[in-house]
């Protein structure tokens, strides 16, 4: 059912927890599931030097977090606008057609971390 | 990697006396029950010899017994054949019935009939004096689980038992998940019809039965040719019905010896893990539950990443709920039950079984703590 990358990653996620100042924060909720994602990044120049995440959700939301975080570091900033879920999803291996949710969520919360970087305001919650 | 099954209420592994007593008859006893050569009578004999079994164990005749393709079908036997013989009669059923009986009763309100889903209280009990006044004098049936299959409550069918008796209105029972496991009586006139499955007794999938009591007033639903008294057509699938009677008799034995143990080991697990793990809830009655069944609500993490968590441990458990094209449900069991959103989104089932050994348990108490301190680390809520 789910891809080895997918268990990998949910069975020693990378980059977990919070970050302390980070330069940018974003979370996306998806109410109908009930799934939370919230990234902190660290950016220096136009580069994300560092993101970190917290997760409540499914196996698929969790590796996809995990995922995302190697996904965006060491990028320009700019790519966090251009990153897909069908990216993510396809850095996972592939997911099901019912966890499809988990990319787009993580998506969404990186979107609103760039948002929160750009307009410098205060963090935001989408809903995916 | 040490392997640890605790999902006996989804389905148990065949007993190796099953299997061999099946054998014979998929390759030297293959003939059609209904034909009159030595071939068929063979298979005749085999399916007599198992519902003599099934019905000895229930104390009825075997002419009550109709072999099924397994629970789901015995569930839509009853209700829709009882329905189906007075059309736009009222049902009375519960919120919490597995989904054989509630999309069945579903099915029967697009065919006009009138069903009331009874509400449960905070340990999935229906209380029998709702039953009572849910009755209309156009109730033609009243349909109830012995036992839920996600929580484990056993629902007082005594006293609706004699409800129905005292008004006249046929009682159908799905006890899937206690037939084989709890000893039952149906020489009391409570009980109309009575659903029964195989494979959650160590018997083959694919087969199951309904005790229907004789002078039951009810219609076919699978129309063909003179099976099973002209109540369920199709050739019987006669390895399978060999391997139902077997499982029966194997568990006729064993049943009452096995619930004790099985309870036992079932109580240390909770134990261990109310010591061990905090926010953690029983969901379901403390005391009135089934044998092996124990859901526990771990607040603060989904229940699918625990179960995908014990999963890479080579533990097998569930959930009734499902986090399926983005909306995540909780099961509708827990919140029929009131349970909180944030709680039935953590609830997990362990259903332990004739295989379950106190190194199993005790494995699982290794494991688990880890298992959640770990998914609920990860969460925003958890790490806050």
């Amino acid at each position: 059912m789910y891809s080895e990358t997918l268990l990998d990653h949910f069975r020693t996620p990378r980059n977990v927890g919070m970050m302390r100042s980070p330069d940018a924060v974003g979370e996306s909720e998806d109410p109908s599931c009930g799934d939370l994602a919230r990234f902190y990044l660290r950016i220096e120049g136009d580069r994300v030097r560092e993101a970190r995440f917290q997760t409540y959700g499914c196996g698929p939301s969790i590796a996809a977090s995990s995922i995302a975080t190697e996904l965006v570091r060491d990028r320009p900033v700019d790519h966090l606008g251009e990153l897909t879920p069908e990216a993510v999803e396809a850095a996972l291996g592939g997911l099901p057609e019912d966890r499809r949710h988990a990319a787009t969520m993580v998506v969404d919360a990186l979107r609103g971390a760039l948002r929160h970087y750009r307009t410098g305001g205060p963090r935001e919650t989408s809903h995916a | 990697m040490r392997r640890v099954y605790l999902d006996h209420n989804a389905s148990t592994p065949v007993h190796p006396d099953v299997l061999a007593a099946m054998l014979p008859y998929f390759s030297e006893r293959f003939g059609n029950a209904s034909s009159i050569h030595g071939f068929g009578r063979e298979a005749r004999d085999g399916i007599d010899a198992a519902r003599e079994t099934i019905a000895g164990l229930l104390r009825v005749t075997p002419e009550e017994i109709v072999f099924t393709s397994g629970g789901t079908e015995s569930d839509n036997l009853a209700v829709k054949g009882v329905a189906g013989a007075r059309p736009g009669g009222h049902v009375v059923t519960t919120q919490v019935e597995h989904h054989a009986v509630l999309r069945t009763c579903q099915a029967l309100e697009q065919a006009g009939h009138a069903v009331t889903y009874l509400p449960v209280d905070g340990e999935g009990l229906v209380d029998p004096d709702d039953v009572r006044r849910a009755l209309r004098p156009d109730t033609v049936l009243i349909s109830i689980q012995t036992a839920n299959s996600e929580t484990g409550t056993m629902m007082p069918i005594d006293e609706i038992g004699r409800i129905a008796v005292e008004r006249g209105i046929p009682l159908h029972v799905d006890a899937v998940q206690t037939f084989g496991k709890l000893p039952v009586s149906l020489h009391e006139p409570g009980i109309a019809l009575m659903s029964m499955s195989s494979h959650k007794i160590y018997g083959p999938k694919g087969i199951g039965a309904l005790y229907i009591r004789k002078g039951t007033r009810m219609v076919s639903v699978q129309h063909g040719g003179d099976h099973e008294r002209r109540r369920r057509a199709g050739t019987e699938n006669v390895p399978a019905i060999v391997g139902f009677g077997k499982a029966v008799e194997l568990r006729a034995r064993h049943m009452v010896e096995e619930a004790g143990r099985v309870s036992a080991l079932r109580d240390r697990l909770w134990e261990g893990v109310r010591r061990a793990v905090p926010d953690v809830r029983l969901n379901g009655h403390p005391t009135r539950r089934l044998p092996g069944t124990l859901n526990m609500s771990f607040r603060g993490l989904e229940a699918e990443s625990l179960i995908l968590g014990l999963d890479l441990k080579g533990i097998g458990v569930s959930a009734g709920s499902a986090c399926t094209s983005g909306s995540l449900e909780p099961s509708y069991v827990i919140t029929a039950m009131g349970v909180p959103t944030d709680w039935a989104l953590g609830a997990v089932r362990s259903s332990l079984g004739a295989g379950t050994s106190v190194e199993d348990i005790d494995y699982v108490l290794d494991v688990l703590p880890a298992a959640v301190q770990r998914i609920r680390a990860l969460s925003p809520a958890g790490a806050a």
